[in-house]
């Protein structure tokens, strides 16, 4: 099973296009009192607009207990693969059928959940899904050791260099181990997502950055490679001496603010009134 | 004060292997003191009626009292029938049963005593599975597998929820309209009622326990977190639906939402602590200890001015963990664990362990701190990394990285993932799991290549403050 697998991602590997849209250079900090989508507001990938309503009954009711659901959530979990959407809600609660039902467990299911889950960091999102597997698989006990847990020990290391920032590092254990093309073979676009997913982050903190850092930050092969990608999906400029230019936003300004207090009467009634009542 | 009703209230007896759910039943003098002698005395009508007139009243108190700690695993076996006999006959029976609960907490200390005996005999079954010398006991809990099923306990907690439409009655309150229109023949009464709200509670306590924070949260949709609401009538009820909010929270990385639950309800402790008998203080004291200990882990998480009470409390319990804490670095970690360990549920596993191989059989406590330190480590510098920063406006990144001896290369991961971890979601109205994007740090910065510019947010004059000083001053 594995090798057929490793197979498909080497053949669609070359003629994937980019088809991740990088988001517009500010980031949602969603301005108060206006009413975003759920799913703008929450954590990342929770509860995205395209869940059909079949799935959101199912999560949202006792049919996520019926072990027959499992089939409806795998299919949807499929589909999410495919449309590159993540709904981290429903496929915990796929999760969950398996925590209850572990005979119907099935490897590349989980795998592919963890994986999906890791395309949305910095979140807990991750760590969420991890809880609700059986010790087993994410701490095996000594001698108990079976495909799934190491599959599930790969992905959790790579995951850990997603969260700590160590992007370099990241692409690094990607291409270290032939189980990790085998492990995100499903998820189509994997590494596009994650490499406008970082571009995205270091939006957020950095005004300018050097090609050489990008390069590595992205995983990209060249100058030329991290050139075309800043300049066609993220709208950067790079200047003649190898800086990249990243746009102002809200993020990578670090503006000096103030914290103020607003004050209103209200917060003053009782010592008003008990003075009233004392000198009357 | 009603001294009959404190005589029928089941109080556990202290116990050695005690934790938060073990020591949750208390009713305490408080809730008497809150709400008048009306309730008493009905509730006490009500109890000798029915007491005198059927065997049913005995069962429906014998299912609120603790099982002993010490009893034999055919204790565990027999109480675990009573409850599916007697939750048979209350969802069951042609229509609604006729019967009033003993007092308003009874149902609390049903629900709770319930899963209090689950959790125990999830953990103990676990234990005799990973010790594997007990081949007796390894044997009779293998052949009956669904004793204590996860499913089992469930599905009662979900029926009752339904049956009661306690959901529909809860919606309907929060829009103003009257939930008894809504509250259909099992619904309409005060038995169902109850068992249906404390079900809710329950069912965020055992999803919980199963490590499923965000549905836990979730499970609590209808019910506004306030002192009006009804569990706050049960002071045990209170205490540990804020300990499971606030420890859902944490895990969700919501380390604001999760210190607001913990201090809410330690300083409501701290406040009520004199109307407490000593037992049941013991209880909460040691309930209050644990939740302490969230707090530093929080704070460690998110530097946060805490309410005074508490800090001083934290410091006196915590101080010297809390220092090591906020130190951060690989010498903090030994802290966090210890902290997890004393203060997080008793996680179960919702299966039946492997008998026939005891090392396979991973405490569910390791696998979830496991997890949770893994956050731990990535987080580790950001307390050194924010001193540092908070000396300069303008700092290159390499003679940082020396000053810290740390690579350049590290040194920007970890400026990275400090900036990424200061916004934080954070509620602010609706249901638990809802809020906004905030940022939560005073400390922004940006990098130009290697050079870090930062700007720390500026504290306006305390306005509140400097207004009631003056006021006292000039009433005085």
């Amino acid at each position: 099973m594995r090798e057929r697998r490793v197979g498909k991602i080497l053949d669609g590997f070359a003629q994937e296009p980019p088809t991740v849209a990088f988001p517009p250079a500010t980031p949602p900090l969603p301005p108060p009192h206006t009413s975003t989508m759920a799913s703008t507001l929450n954590m990342n990938g929770e509860d995205p607009v395209e869940r059909p309503k079949q799935i959101f009954d199912i999560i949202g009711g006792l049919e996520r207990y019926n072990p027959q659901a499992a089939e409806v959530l795998e299919a949807y979990l499929q589909q999410q693969c495919e449309e590159k959407f993540t709904d981290c809600n429903a496929n915990r609660a796929l999760l969950k059928l398996y925590q209850l039902n572990p005979d119907r467990i099935k490897d590349e299911i989980v795998t592919n959940v963890l994986v999906k889950t890791m395309t949305q960091f910095p979140s807990p999102q991750f760590d969420l899904a991890l809880h609700l597997l059986s010790p087993s698989y994410s701490n095996p006990g000594p001698g108990s050791s079976s495909d799934l847990a190491e599959a599930v020990a790969k992905l959790r290391a790579l995951n850990s260099q997603l969260e700590g920032a160590r992007y370099d590092h990241f692409w690094a254990t990607l291409e270290s181990d032939d189980i990790y093309a085998d492990l995100t073979t499903d998820i189509k676009g994997f590494e596009e997502i994650i490499r406008v997913k970082i571009a995205q982050l270091i939006s957020q903190a950095f005004r300018e950055i050097s090609v050489s850092v990008l390069e590595s930050y992205l995983g990209l092969r060249s100058e030329a490679d991290v050139k075309t990608f800043v300049t066609e999906t993220c709208g950067w400029k790079v200047g003649d001496d190898g800086i990249v230019h990243i746009p102002k936003n809200s993020e990578n300004e670090a503006k000096k603010t103030e914290i103020r207090e607003d004050v209103s009467i209200d917060m003053f009634t009782r010592v008003i009134k008990r003075s009233w009542e004392e000198t009357a | 004060m009603s001294a009959f009703q404190q005589g029928m209230a089941p109080i556990r007896a202290m116990e050695d292997d005690s934790d938060v759910e073990e020591e949750a039943l208390v009713a305490d003098y408080q809730e008497q003191v809150q709400y008048g002698q009306d309730d008493d005395l009905e509730g006490l009508d009500q109890a000798s009626i029915v007491q005198a007139a059927d065997d049913l009243q005995a069962r429906l108190l014998q299912a609120a009292q603790p099982l002993d700690y010490q009893a034999t695993l055919e204790a565990k076996f027999s109480s675990y029938d009573n409850y599916c006999s007697l939750f048979h006959y209350i969802l069951n029976s042609e229509g609604p049963v006729d019967l009033e609960p003993p007092s308003y907490y009874w149902a609390w200390d049903v629900i709770d005593e319930f899963i209090y005996q689950f959790n125990t005999f999830s953990t103990y079954r676990a234990r005799i599975a990973r010790q594997g010398n007990n081949e007796e006991e390894a044997q009779l809990l293998k052949e009956n597998p669904n004793t204590w099923g996860c499913y089992s306990v469930l599905n009662v907690l979900y029926s009752l929820i339904q049956k009661s439409q306690i959901q529909e009655q809860l919606q309907a309150t929060k829009r103003g309209d009257d939930p008894a229109a809504v509250a259909g023949p099992y619904g309409s009464k005060a038995l169902y009622k109850m068992l249906g709200y404390f079900s809710i509670i329950g069912l965020l306590r055992v999803h919980c326990l199963l490590g499923d924070f965000s549905l836990a949260l979730k499970t609590l949709d209808d019910i506004e977190l306030n002192k009006k609401a009804m569990f706050a009538r049960v002071m045990a009820a209170h205490f540990t639906t804020y300990y499971y909010v606030g420890f859902s929270y944490m895990m969700m990385r919501r380390y604001a939402d999760a210190l607001r639950m913990f201090s809410h309800i330690l300083i409501y402790v701290s406040r009520t602590k004199n109307f407490q008998k000593n037992a049941q203080y013991d209880n909460i004291n040691k309930k209050s200890d644990q939740m302490l200990a969230l707090i530093a882990i929080c704070v460690a998480f998110q530097p946060t001015r805490l309410d005074d009470t508490i800090h001083t409390a934290l410091r006196e319990k915590y101080g010297e963990q809390l220092l090591k804490l906020q130190r951060g670095g690989p010498e903090s970690l030994p802290v966090f664990e210890e902290l997890f360990r004393t203060a997080c549920p008793k996680f179960i596993s919702p299966v039946p362990p492997n008998f026939d191989a005891p090392e396979s059989n991973i405490d569910p406590i390791e696998h979830h701190l496991s997890i949770f330190m893994e956050e731990v480590k990535t987080n580790m510098f950001n307390p050194t990394i924010k001193s540092y920063l908070r000396l300069y406006t303008t700092m290159d990144l390499k003679k940082l990285a020396g000053f810290l001896e740390v690579k350049p290369e590290e040194l920007r991961s970890i400026l990275l993932v400090n900036k990424q971890r200061n916004k934080q979601i954070r509620w602010n109205e609706g249901a638990l799991l809802e809020g906004e994007w905030v940022n939560t740090s005073d400390l922004d910065y940006a990098l130009q290549g290697d050079l870090i510019h930062i700007s720390e947010a500026k504290m306006g004059r305390k306005l509140v403050d400097w207004y009631l000083r003056n006021l006292s001053r000039t009433y005085a």
